[in-house]
């Protein structure tokens, strides 16, 4: 029996999880596992993940980055191609497009989690090549370690521009990113003083971004001794970091937001909830792999508190069905409607990020989800598995409606259709009880606008 | 039912009722009290638009004391001098920037509420935002806004109702002001894109709505939350497509993105939703540096989109009834800094347009010597004006939403 949140300790809930009879490692926990360590899975993918067993699965992810020359070269050249424009909103293609290929897909899903965490918005800096910069430098450290993402994005000229840091002089230090760092980087609300964002404003005197480059211009920097968080010295931005990284709160709030991210929106998952997960982090000293691991092969993770329990943001929601279907598109499109669903990448609201959650819901965004999934399926632009949608039947010898129903239920949906429901998407695509094809793209459109559909 | 006829004789029942013919009580014939329910909340109910100024507005270089001696010598490149400021009374002035409000001002629509803010005020963005938007100073309970709460309070007379309590008009998350326990707002980016596609196939849109409303046996409450969304919004997006659809307005609006906005509004309430709240952002006033242009930019953006709505209400005899608050999460520092801008600050202004405000100036001008961590100190509590908009504008009991202690500020005309 599958066991929802009030069932779990967090000793239980943190310990492997481990298939059985009652509980087989099968198609649909394979799709869940991809939905959340990726951006969902094709059938051909969700068939080889059963065969691998949850830890050879999870392995795969963890390590597939590394395998990655050959594919990061050419998304390099294609990069390069859209920079000649300097229109950040071609690079969010091409960024889609990366999500859409990628055989790593953990390192793209970290990399867009590293970009709502440290979120800098193309719609303020503008050019095209600082955004790709710092895309580059979440993917670089994505699953690797969160002290050189907080010491690099601390000299990264896209996120200085958008936070009006890229100067920071010693008669007046500038506050901004330090209080980002406390705030939102690192720390979390109520870990530290006002008193302690001045005095680390002032570890980061000097630092300044001239014409698009970090500098460090040390006629600006505060020599003098600082305090922050009860630790003095003459500490210079690095140092001030490195005071920060080493309270426990920062492997804490990191893994808060982890949890959130990749497993359930609404639990309030408290102290004792995350405790485990950051001892592992401190232990790890702040790389990432490891808590991933712990999260993806938890009991917790493969729970009802977890399955369906997270609102498929607009970007998992646009690339995951592309993905499921194993199809391709107008991805520069792709990236100005998702924009109507309030998740344009390299175009983050503010500097914390997407909220995410039940706020990517609301009357508005549920009409535009609708519409995306009809533009996507009724589209000349797309294909899949190179050729028309009704070829995906054959592909995988579909012959009944019912079939065909249960297969794309398995693919697309993270929770099971009512019965009533599915009766409807069977009858709208069949005839005198025979399958019509060409009714596939009504029953994908209907079953993308169904409340399950948006549920990851 | 068509909207024109709709809304005449729901306007006729309405008169009906305050005029106590029908008291809509269970005696009443059956088809009024349907009728009533089919609004929930009748046309001809006051509203309240909110007009949120995103990223702290610079109160000070708003609502201007140009002669004070300390402001000429904290904005040495950012003051405005006596020559430039649209003159309000004493030694107040309004940013040049602001004709649209200094039009309001003499047509006695608008109140310039000073020195508000709350005690212990927090210079974060998202933390002083969330206590406008809750009106809890502590973090205790974050998950409804306050006028969410008010709309909770009144659940049972919105769950017969076909408009939704509120509605907010933009792009950005939902304000949290609007975020309820059990009643849902929408919100909309778009008028224009607030529709379903089929390509005109209206048995796939019959087919949309009845998979979405199809009884889920066990759904979870994320489920089940995600499908009130979707009828909602299904039910919603059809009533906006009727009723905006031959609107016609005398009104030459600024082409700027709130006055769109605003315009927007003035159609829906024209057409007589029952919608009592709606809800709008300004984002931009997180004005660190060179902060000259763009606050004035804003600013000008501001006050023409106000002047227009107004004058559009009034010209749809809709003005009485409606009632615009507008407020930023925080003010800024009265030093200006390095870069030509302003730090996050503390106490700033709120404005109240309509023709029931008291007009003018109320409450000083916080003093510029006497401040605290560099910032003016705040007078009037902001939950004191939610408290006269709820009390006194709204009709609902201020106490259950903003606990107790805060006395209706005078900002409305008795």
């Amino acid at each position: 029996m599958s066991l929802t949140l009030a069932d779990l300790r967090p000793a239980d809930a943190w310990q492997r999880f481990e298939p059985s009879a009652e509980q087989p490692f099968n198609r649909r926990l394979a799709a869940h596992l991809y939905r959340r360590a990726g951006m969902a899975a094709t059938s051909r993918e969700l068939d080889e993940a059963v065969r691998l067993g949850p830890e050879g699965a999870v392995k795969q992810l963890l390590s597939s980055g590394d395998t990655l020359a050959k594919f990061d070269q050419e998304m390099h050249k294609f990069a390069q191609v859209t920079l000649a424009a300097n229109n950040p909103e071609l690079l969010a293609g091409w960024w889609l497009h990366r999500m859409r290929h990628t055989p790593a897909p953990l390192v793209e899903k970290m990399t867009l989690f590293w970009h709502g965490h440290f979120a800098t918005s193309a719609a303020k800096v503008r050019e095209a090549e600082l955004m790709l910069q710092q895309n580059e430098m979440f993917r670089r450290h994505a699953l690797g370690d969160f002290g050189q993402l907080v010491r690099g994005i601390a000299r990264d000229p896209a996120m200085l521009l958008y936070l009006d840091s890229a100067t920071n002089r010693k008669v007046h230090p500038n506050e901004n990113f330090a209080r980002e760092v406390m705030e939102l980087f690192c720390l979390g609300l109520g870990h530290y003083t006002e008193r302690d964002i001045q005095e680390l404003a002032r570890c980061f005197t000097g630092w300044e971004i001239q014409y698009g480059h970090f500098k460090f211009n040390a006629y600006q920097h505060d020599e003098q001794s600082k305090t922050v968080l009860g630790k003095s010295g003459k500490f210079d931005g690095d140092d001030g970091l490195a005071v920060i990284l080493d309270q426990p709160a920062t492997a804490e709030f990191i893994c808060g937001k982890l949890l959130r991210f990749f497993v359930a929106d609404d639990e309030v998952f408290t102290p004792e909830w995350v405790a485990p997960l950051a001892g592992k982090f401190r232990e790890s000293k702040l790389s990432v792999a490891p808590v991933l691991e712990m999260i993806f092969t938890s009991r917790l993770f493969y729970s009802e508190a977890a399955i369906g329990q997270k609102v498929r943001s607009p970007i998992e929601l646009g690339v995951g069905m592309l993905r499921a279907l194993d199809a391709t598109t107008n991805m520069v499109q792709l990236a100005n409607r998702l924009r109507e669903l309030g998740q344009m990448p390299l175009y983050p609201p503010n500097v914390k990020g997407w909220d995410g959650g039940r706020t990517w819901i609301n009357s508005s965004t549920l009409l535009g989800r609708a519409n995306l999934v009809r533009y996507l399926v009724e589209n000349p632009d797309t294909r899949f598995a190179g050729g028309p949608l009704e070829q995906l039947l054959d592909k995988q010898s579909i012959k009944s409606a019912a079939d065909a129903v249960d297969r794309f239920a398995e693919l697309l949906l993270a929770v099971p259709l009512a019965a009533d429901v599915r009766a409807q998407l069977i009858a709208s695509l069949e005839q005198n009880g025979s399958l019509r094809p060409d009714r596939l793209r009504q029953m994908l459109h209907l079953a993308g606008t169904l409340p399950e559909f948006q549920l990851a | 039912m068509l909207t024109t006829t709709r809304r005449k004789f729901l306007a006729a029942v309405s008169a009906a009722a305050s005029s106590g013919l029908v008291s809509l009580s269970p005696q009443a014939p059956g088809f009024l009290c349907e009728a009533a329910a089919a609004g929930a909340e009748l046309p001809g109910d006051r509203i309240l638009v909110v007009v949120q100024l995103s990223g702290g507005n610079d109160g000070l270089n708003t609502v201007i004391p140009y002669k004070d001696e300390v402001y000429r010598r904290r904005r040495p490149s950012l003051g405005i001098g006596e020559d430039r400021v649209l003159k309000v009374e004493g030694d107040i002035g309004l940013h040049p920037a602001l004709t649209g409000m200094a039009t309001l001002l003499e047509n006695r629509r608008l109140a310039i509420v000073q020195g508000v803010g709350y005690p212990n005020p927090n210079r974060s963005h998202f933390e002083s935002m969330d206590i406008w938007h809750t009106a809890y100073t502590k973090p205790q309970d974050r998950a409804a806004g306050w006028l969410g709460r008010a709309f909770d309070a009144r659940r049972q007379v919105l769950a017969q109702a076909t408009d939704p309590p509120a509605m907010h008009l933009g792009p950005e998350n939902q304000p949290l002001a609007l975020a309820a326990r059990d009643v849902p707002s929408p919100s909309i980016r778009s008028l224009d894109q607030f529709k379903l596609e089929t390509g005109g196939n209206g048995q796939q849109r019959e087919a949309i709505v009845a998979a979405a409303k199809a009884p889920r046996g066990s759904a979870s409450d994320l489920l089940k939350f995600v499908q009130t969304r979707t009828t909602s919004a299904l039910e919603v997006s059809r009533r906006i497509e009727a009723a905006t659809k031959d609107y016609k307005t005398p009104i030459e609006y600024p082409g700027t993105d709130l006055a769109q906005k605003l315009k927007r509004i003035a159609q829906l309430i024209d057409a007589g939703l029952a919608t009592r709240v709606y809800y709008v952002a300004l984002d931009g006033f997180d004005t660190h540096s060179d902060q000259r242009d763009a606050h004035a930019g804003l600013l000008g953006q501001l006050g023409g989109a106000l002047a227009a709505f107004a004058d559009d209400l009034a010209a749809h005899m809709q003005l009485d009834r409606v009632l615009t608050l507008v407020f930023s999460e925080f003010g800024r520092r009265v030093e200006e800094n390095a870069s030509r801008g302003t730090d996050h600050g503390a106490a700033a202004p709120v404005f109240l347009v309509g023709s029931r405000v008291s007009p003018g100036l109320i409450g000083k001008h916080p003093r510029l010597d006497d401040l605290a961590d560099g910032d003016v100190k705040f007078h009037t509590d902001f939950r004191s004006v939610y408290a006269a908009i709820l009390e006194q504008w709204m009709g609902w009991p201020a106490a259950p939403i903003l606990g107790e202690g805060f006395a209706p500020a005078p900002v409305l005309q008795s």
